[in-house]
């Protein structure tokens, strides 16, 4: 079996663990990430794609205000090219009471989020599909934020200085020496290769699976609670400001236009299980319906996809006691060796995508001084930009157009709902070889858009068995687990156009093209 | 029907296209108004009338008895095995360029994009040599520019295909650096344009001078030529000096829009009227029959009045079928009830694959294909439903797509012109 030594070891690819990872990086420490999916597979690659200024948690949790309203100016500055910068409003509409704007206004000053009220009138000139019957406007620094792009930015930057990230690889143990965590054995999902990484300090980076983890490590129960939340792709912008019901967050209260979609959610239920998340028929109907009350004639739009996120909630009894949503947002960093003599081992938990950089920040300053202690290696995070982002510099909704519109001539267009070359494909193939279809949508967002999957599902298996010179039964499977993939996200919202596409799809793949008789699909799992 | 006048078919899919041109044919006065193109430009262009049951149909014509019998709400079983095999003789008769090869009695197995060899009863000229009964070996060319189509894709996958009589296959891609202008991104129908030009298929065929194996069959993507394909298809098959398949590409289908310029051509020369862009908005009705319809254009509403009608306006995929945000279902033109599509059932399963209970939902009918309730009354005498709209059926999962719509719109002029109900 390998062993490869570390100085920090984290575990877990989300947000937060990328986030770590850059800044042990970033500080000169030998550093090793471990992953049992792909990165941003899990709740950052979930979520609605909202960069918070803050407003939403101006009255609720103030903590969770300060926190989100410092950051978003951090990650302006070194993520621009992972964020549009659409601004967000919080309306009052005629569900809601109009006193609470004036509680909201407080919270914002108290927190220091920024915020103008503006004229209704203003705020419809702005927005025009927005319900014309809201009484008052907030104008807030809310932004959308590519969750996926941030992930691999973090990851680049943190290998760029030394560190080490391995998707793909679950741990199956976690080793101890004596009191102390020792480190992890993996598995590689793709090859069965075992792996032991020896660390000084392992980070649990796992957000709603941190529970899990702990028990693998043998230390006392932490207490996580995956609190489900739903969200709704509508096929198009809707709107370009992100949309929020001023009030008390509750379920489907926000509208986030983020790249060629606007989503819809969220919910919010405990689980015990965040890798059980189903969907029901009633929460997509109370989406749509809550959608409605923010942009009428909402059920007429097209939806593309549903999907459930399992936000990270520490410090719930059991599942069942309580609405996660009263839980508070802010993140937990537990330090095992206080809190259950264990040495070398740290959760950090809880949070949001908005605030994963704080709390990488806060991990690492804890990991330091018990991985060097007496020196001074202090966090880098929040003054160095991602590679490709300048402070400043945008991604823009016509970024990919624009870009594609060059290269008409002498580059083929894999992807007409995404916009994606064939070259953007290959290059994403000799960056990251893989045999898998949804590696390749979470980097270029392949087969996200209205088709979802019709058209490039096809030509990416043809592409990538070329590529990649995949075997026959591997190709077909690529294919095969890509339409299962897309189909779990279309099942429950199939009605209106988007029945009449996945029908359409249906004669594609099965009348046409029979891929049910491929070779490897009888001994389908 | 003592009306002599005018018979309104709505769509021009395939069942509208049968309907209308076996009515004209007959000397009735058709009308097709169709909202746009139907599903031929997506289809294969085979006409595939049952390959799955779900095992492996050799013989449509042997098995449709046995399959009607055990799917007594499927559109086959309304119209009978006899109209199935009637009416696909018929069509076979109308198309012409390119001819078709085949009947009942006998599935081809026609290689797909995907390198399956899937079944179908007849099949144009062009892509009979596919048949993996010939057992190849095969060479699959591909043509840079055309995404829709992956030589190596198809090649690999019969690679691991068996005949019939359980001799392995050989299958090889082959490339052949050639394209419209040199377009990287071309399409099937830009390729098709260009092998209409003697000069380009002199190229295509020079440019594989030398690179194939004395035994190999060629299979080429769909796109030798929108008109004159038949010709295009001979004259390389000579230049080549070996047998040469078409395999229909993703959509647009250059096959499919062969089809229906053949078809749409035949029913206009038999006197029907189409047109299309007019979307059937609105419906008079007179106790138990439908007076006219009214269409809805760019230009404004107009009334047709009609004899009787024939909805073949397709189904999910086409909009003959809708469902809301509220799942409450519908049939858009004459507001039939639909089977199948109730609430209480889960509609979709969890695997992409599976029998989805909503597939069968639809029209159901009595065996002259006017609609019926749920009790089996007829809604409207002189009404006809025919194809994809129809309950019963999973066409995709069958391969009976094509089948379905020229029986059942091949009955469905059959009922209106015999006068039957």
């Amino acid at each position: 079996m390998q062993t490869i030594e570390t100085e920090v070891l984290v575990i877990g690819g989300g947000a937060t663990g990328v986030g770590v990872a850059r800044d042990a990086a970033l500080r000169g420490f030998a550093t090793v990430l471990v992953e049992r999916k792909d990165l941003a597979e899990g709740t950052t690659g979930r979520y609605h794609g909202l960069l918070h200024s803050g407003g939403r948690y101006a009255v609720k949790d103030p903590q969770a205000a300060r926190e989100c309203a410092a950051e978003n100016g951090v990650l302006r500055r070194i993520a621009a090219d992972c964020i549009e910068d659409t601004g967000g409003l919080f309306v009052t509409t005629p569900w809601d009471d109009v006193e609470f704007g004036d509680r909201f206004l407080a919270g914002c000053a108290a927190t220091g989020v920024g915020v103008e009220e503006i004229e209704v009138g203003a705020a419809l000139v702005r927005e025009p599909a927005l319900n014309p019957d809201i009484r008052r406007a907030f104008l807030v620094a809310d932004a959308s934020m590519d969750a996926w792009k941030l992930a691999w930015a973090c990851a680049r930057s943190a290998v760029e200085h030394g560190a080490r990230v391995l998707t793909y690889h679950r741990v199956t143990e976690v080793l101890r020496n004596g009191d102390a965590v020792a480190g992890v054995v993996t598995v590689d999902v793709r090859t069965g290769v075992t792996l032991t990484v020896r660390a000084q300090v392992t980070v649990n980076a796992t957000g709603a699976w941190a529970g899990q983890l702990a028990a693998l490590a043998g230390c006392r129960p932490v207490d996580v609670v995956p609190g489900k939340g739903i969200m709704i792709a509508m096929n198009h912008r809707i709107v370009n400001t992100v949309l929020n019901r001023c009030t008390m967050p509750s379920d489907g209260d926000i509208i986030v236009p983020i790249r060629t979609v606007s989503v819809v959610g969220t919910t919010d239920s405990p689980v015990t299980d965040p890798d059980q998340l189903e969907v029901t028929q009633a929460e997509v109907d109370h989406m749509l319906d809550e959608g409605e009350k923010l942009v009428p004639g909402f059920r007429k739009a097209r939806a593309l996809r549903v999907w459930a996120g399992a936000r990270p909630l520490f410090g719930a009894k059991e599942p069942g006691d309580e609405k996660t949503r009263d839980i508070t947002r802010a993140h937990t960093l537990l330090d095992h060796r206080q809190r259950d003599g264990l040495d070398g081992f740290v959760t950090i938990t809880g949070g949001k995508a908005t605030t994963f950089r704080l709390m990488a920040e806060e991990t690492m300053d804890l990991v330091a001084r018990m991985a060097s202690p007496g020196t001074d290696r202090p966090c880098r995070t929040a003054t160095l930009p991602l590679p490709d982002s300048e402070p400043g510099a945008y991604y823009a909704v016509g970024s990919r157009l624009a870009q594609r519109e060059r290269h008409l001539l002498d580059d083929q267009l894999v992807c007409e709902c995404e916009l994606v070359s064939r070259r953007d494909l290959t290059e994403a193939l000799d960056r990251r070889p893989t045999a898998n279809i949804d590696d390749i949508r979470r980097a270029l967002r392949l087969g996200m858009g209205p088709c979802q999957g019709g058209f490039c599902t096809y030509r990416a298996t043809g592409i990538l068995h070329h590529q990649e010179r995949l075997d026959q039964a591997t190709a077909n499977r690529a294919l095969l687990d890509f339409l299962q993939e897309r189909w779990k996200g279309l099942a429950p919202i199939l009605y209106g156009d988007q029945l009449r596409q996945a029908r359409l799809d249906d004669w594609l793949y099965q009348g046409l093209l029979d891929v049910e008789h491929l070779p490897a699909a009888a001994g389908a799992p | 029907m003592s009306d002599d006048g005018e018979i309104v078919v709505v769509g021009a899919g395939m069942a509208g296209l049968v309907a209308a041109l076996r009515l004209a044919e007959a000397g009735r006065r058709a009308r097709i108004l169709a909202k746009g193109f139907g599903a031929t430009h997506l289809s294969g262009a085979t006409i595939d009338v049952l390959g799955y049951t779900p095992a492996p149909v050799m013989s449509p014509a042997g098995a449709l008895p046995a399959f009607v019998a055990e799917h007594p709400d499927h559109p086959y079983a309304r119209v009978g095995a006899g109209v199935v095999e009637e009416a696909v003789g018929w069509l076979k008769g109308h198309l012409t360029d390119p001819r078709y090869v085949g009947d009942l009695g006998r599935n081809f197995l026609l290689p797909t994009a995907a390198g399956v060899c899937k079944p179908a009863a007849v099949a144009p000229q062009t892509m009979a040599a596919g048949d993996l009964r010939g057992g190849g070996p095969y060479a699959i060319v591909g043509l840079p520019g055309l995404k829709d189509f992956y030589p190596s894709l198809v090649a690999g996958n019969l690679a691991l295909a068996t005949t019939p009589a359980g001799t392995a296959v050989g299958a090889r891609a082959v490339e052949v650096d050639l394209s419209p202008g040199g377009r990287v991104d071309a399409g099937p129908l830009g390729y098709a344009r260009r092998f209409e030009d003697p000069r380009f298929r002199a190229d295509f065929a020079a440019a594989l001078q030398g690179r194939l194996a004395a035994d190999e069959v060629l299979g080429v993507p769909a796109v030798l030529g929108l008109a004159g394909a038949e010709q295009a298809w001979e004259e390389l098959e000579a230049r080549v000096e070996r047998p040469i398949f078409e395999i229909p590409t993703l959509p647009p289908s250059v096959p499919g829009l062969r089809m229906f310029t053949v078809l749409m051509a035949a029913a206009r020369r038999a006197g029907a009227r189409v047109v299309i862009g007019a979307e059937v908005v609105g419906v008079e009705t007179d106790g138990y029959r439908v007076r006219g319809v009214w269409s809805g254009t760019a230009n404004g509403r107009r009334f047709y009045p009609t004899a009787a009608l024939v909805l073949a306006t397709g189904g999910w995929a086409a909009g003959g079928l809708v469902m809301d945000s509220h799942r409450v279902v519908r049939e858009p033109v004459l507001g039939l009830p639909v089977t199948g599509a109730d609430d209480g059932a889960a509609r979709f399963l969890p695997g992409y694959l599976d029998h989805h209970p909503l597939a069968t939902a639809g029209i159901a009918v009595d065996r002259w294909l006017r609609p019926v309730d749920a009790r089996g009354a007829v809604l409207y005498d002189n009404v006809r439903v025919a194809g994809a709209t129809l309950a019963g059926a999973e066409p995709w999962k069958e391969k009976s797509g094509d089948g379905i719509s020229v029986a059942t719109g091949y009955h469905a002029a059959m009922s209106v012109l015999t006068e039957e109900g």
